[in-house]
């Protein structure tokens, strides 16, 4: 595999776990603007644990995704009661303030002789693990998406589980929800903790996969691409804003040679697909269809073995 | 007046009417029975302009209402008053009554109806610059009534007015219906309240899932068994 | 003391630009109840446009500013006919991310007509600030005010005195009720889009004729500015969005004046934030409705 292939798909994967953050939120009816900061913060987190402290990987990870959580938790609360545009507006203030907060952050340890760590707004280079471990970017790429597809496997656990009908329920009605006995404050709580750690997770992977952060990667344009991801690719499975990112990093890389007309193009394109379908490309109703598909083509395979064991046997 | 001939108007695959034609004389008052979701109220949309028909037409006095849009049908002198009245709540008395009149421009006879308005129902004229959604839910339908009437409408639709009103209330309504009646509105009313209806009305029809299942005259109405059962009761209200 | 008023003063100025972007948005949002994130890039194609006769052949200011504002209007109708109309109701979301989506191709599209990343912006007045008292003033920033205060003026009478005004706010209230009265809904949101959209044309030609200069980042800029100054002031309200955008632009300059720019913009965001928290509706709007216990 070549390495800009690498790079792409390395790419691909660590921003659906963004994509899938905000997908989160979507699900329980939230739009939020601000998933970025945890992306930033799980960077930073991890970025600093592996580089300065000199933490292993996987511990850094979990600081990310951790520290992550624990800021969603914190800005979850006094926004609990913000609803539609106020709840994405005040996400929108929370993640710029997070992204100003960087720039002025400023934290450096020596590490082999030379200045590591976070020196504002002119980011924080030098996060080598992978480099450090002999890890080539190509494994690095199968770890990236070994998490993303065990975080997948989460998102399809969390949709069959109690939790995530309740989780669905609060974005459809909350008011049923709670009149169905649905402790709905918590639920959000634990909603909103659950993908900021997601992107806090995916926030690690990336500043291991770049080895140079700064605060400026985590403006608002890169929140807004997150949400639109989900919603382009579908909201009716966790698989949706994988496509999302698919379309919008895949295509996009793969078609450079009209390079300056391909936002004009492409723009144009999302804003006509949602006319088509304001749900995305896998909607509900769209994996309603698939999976009924599927199951017809199981019943009618097994239905021919059947039968055929009837004729041989 | 109003001739609606063979209507289907459908939302996605499912037929809320399904062919149906009835006709609404000049200077009458004709009404519109029928249980819930027999689409009574799909029907009144269709012919504002709100819903788009899949066949059929709808003809005032010969002119051809089925492309129109709301605005060009209000301008035609059509004017319904809506289920459940959807007056505009953050706008006072006397602007609801303006909007009533956004297709007239001849501002000085518009002041003068509003005048009218004020002098047919008392209750808004004390209530003129209250906001219309904290009104009550009978000032309201006065309200929605009066509002309809601003475009100077031909043929008034009225969908269910009684609904969910105090039966003093609806004994009001029914006698504002028949005085603008009397002075040469002819009314298609909706109504699942037939003892009151059949006071006023001069013509009957009875909409079943999307057809048109019975079409009469009041008297016929009262002596049909079924329907007796169905929307009177037994007849010892004395209505 | 005299610091603090003149602080005060240039804030004043400074906000009335934010004033009449929240003008434009809160209009916007008003009426649509969406989001129309395209705002600022609509006012950045304008100014682009007009920055590209003047660029190119010279144009005098008041062509520049009439370009400016045309084409922020053209580009308004065309992100309401693209993103917004052929919505569906419920659909609001959708429309939120597809006029992202239209932010994205207008940026382009205005790096396509000038691809550098900065171009002189003709000047507004070029006079020197007039004393006033121990207090100075930029001519260019009086100009600014004045606009505002007559484009809020003449916005207000719009609204509130016009026939059209009359059936924009009957949309506002009921669309159903209001196409029932014979508003012709379709035309009057064009038309108010296209308002909106010119008056942020405004908005958007006096601040870069203040600065000189203009960047594609200016939509980002317009957007985020004049959200921020409806959100304070409270969503789908005209004195909301004056006073909006006057205190944004007061904070604004204070704390850039004792702590620099990058604790300003903290401070914007961290006053945006508390008025969300602890006054959903804005200093002038209604608190949103459906307020409920299950999230106490």
């Amino acid at each position: 595999m070549d390495d800009y292939l690498v790079s792409v798909l390395s790419n691909i994967g660590v921003i659906s776990f963004l994509a899938l953050s905000a997908y989160l939120l979507l699900l329980t009816g939230e739009i939020s603007f601000g998933q970025q900061a945890f992306f930033a913060i799980g960077a930073y987190a991890a970025g600093i644990a592996t580089a300065l402290w000199g933490w292993p990987l996987a511990a850094g990870l979990l600081l990310g995704a951790l520290a992550a959580a624990a800021a969603a938790v914190l800005v979850g609360l006094p926004t609990l009661r913000l609803r539609g545009l106020y709840f994405a507006i005040a996400t929108l203030a929370f993640a710029e303030a997070v992204r100003i907060l960087l720039e002025l952050f400023h934290y450096q340890a020596m590490v082999d002789g030379e200045p590591v760590g976070p020196t504002g707004a002119d980011g924080f280079r030098g996060i080598r693990y992978i480099f450090e471990s002999d890890v080539s970017p190509f494994q690095f790429m199968l770890v990236i998406w070994a998490i993303l597809a065990a975080t997948l496997v989460g998102f399809f656990l969390l949709g069959r589980s109690r939790l995530g009908v309740v989780l669905r329920m609060i974005g459809e009605d909350r008011v049923l929800a709670a009149l169905q006995g649905v402790a709905v404050a918590r639920c959000k709580v634990l909603a909103a903790a659950l993908a900021g750690a997601v992107a806090g997770l995916g926030g690690g992977l990336f500043a291991h996969m770049t080895t140079y952060i700064e605060p400026r990667m985590f403006d608002i344009m890169l929140g807004v691409h997150a949400l639109a991801y989900g919603i382009i690719g579908g909201l009716g499975t966790a698989l949706g804003p994988l496509l999302g990112v698919l379309i919008d990093i895949g295509l996009l890389e793969s078609v450079r040679w009209f390079a300056a007309y391909r936002m004009i193009v492409f723009g144009g394109l999302v804003a006509l697909l949602l006319i088509v379908r304001p749900r995305g490309l896998l909607d509900e109703k769209a994996v309603h269809y698939i999976r009924q598909a599927g199951k017809k083509i199981v019943r009618t395979a097994a239905a021919r073995l059947s039968i055929s064991d009837r004729t041989t046997g | 007046m109003l001739d609606v001939a063979d209507l289907v108007t459908a939302y996605g695959k499912i037929e809320a009417l399904k062919g149906v034609s009835l006709h609404v004389g000049k200077g009458q008052i004709t009404c519109l029975l029928g249980p819930n979701g027999a689409g009574k109220t799909t029907l009144m949309m269709t012919i504002a302009g709100i819903l788009k028909p899949r066949r059929g037409s709808i003809r005032l006095e010969g002119t051809e209402l089925v492309g129109l849009s709301p605005a060009r049908i209000v301008a035609n002198g059509v004017a319904l008053v809506p289920e459940n009245r959807l007056v505009f709540p953050q706008m006072d008395v006397r602007e609801n009554l303006l909007a009533g009149a956004y297709q007239r421009r001849d501002k000085r006879e518009i002041a003068a109806d509003v005048e009218r308005m004020y002098a047919r129902f008392p209750h808004l004229a004390e209530r003129r610059d209250q906001l219309a959604g904290t009104l009550s839910g009978g000032e309201q339908q006065m309200l929605a009534v009066a509002r309809a009437l601003m475009s100077r409408p031909r043929l008034l639709l009225m969908d269910e007015p009684s609904l969910g009103l105090a039966p003093l209330v609806v004994a009001e309504i029914f006698r504002i219906i028949a005085e603008l009646n009397r002075d040469g509105t002819s009314v298609f009313l909706v109504e699942q309240n037939a003892h009151m209806a059949l006071q006023v009305a001069h013509h009957f029809y009875l909409v079943e899932q999307g057809r048109v299942t019975f079409d009469g005259s009041p008297g016929a109405l009262a002596e049909d068994e079924v329907i007796q059962r169905a929307y009177l009761g037994t007849r010892r209200t004395g209505a | 003391m005299i610091d603090f008023a003149q602080n005060t003063l240039d804030g004043v100025m400074a906000g009335s630009s934010y004033a009449l972007l929240a003008l434009g948005f809160t209009l916007i949002f008003g009426v649509m109840r969406r989001l129309n994130l395209s705002f600022g890039p609509s006012i950045m194609v304008g100014a682009y446009l007009g920055t590209f006769l003047y660029v190119q052949y010279g144009a005098p200011s008041l062509v520049v500013a009439l370009v400016a504002v045309a084409g922020a209007a053209l580009a308004g109708i065309y992100v309401e006919r693209l993103c917004f109309a052929p919505m569906a109701a419920g659909a609001g979301v959708a429309s939120m991310v597809s006029s992202f989506a239209i932010w994205m191709q207008l940026e382009q599209a205005a790096i396509l007509i000038l691809p550098r990343h900065t171009y002189a912006f003709p000047p507004l007045s070029t006079a020197a600030p007039l004393a006033l008292g121990p207090l100075l003033v930029r001519p260019d920033h009086l100009i600014v005010l004045a606009c505002t205060a007559v484009l809020t003026a003449a916005i207000s009478v719009l609204i509130y005195r016009t026939r059209y005004g009359l059936g924009l706010r009957a949309i506002i209230n009921d669309t159903v009720a209001a196409h029932l009265v014979g508003v012709d809904v379709k035309k009057s949101l064009i038309v108010a889009f296209a308002l909106a959209s010119a008056i942020g044309g405004v908005a958007g030609y006096l601040v870069l004729a203040v600065d000189q200069q203009v960047t594609p980042m200016f939509g980002m800029w317009a957007t985020i500015k004049g959200l921020i100054a409806m959100m304070i002031g409270g969503l789908g309200s005209i004195p909301g969005a004056v006073v909006g955008g006057l205190v944004l632009g007061i904070v604004e300059m204070h704390s850039q004046w004792h702590f620099g720019p990058q604790i300003r913009d903290l401070v914007a965001y961290g006053l945006l934030f508390a008025c969300l928290v602890l006054r959903p509706g804005g200093l002038f709007g209604a608190p949103p409705a459906g307020e409920t216990m299950i999230e106490k």
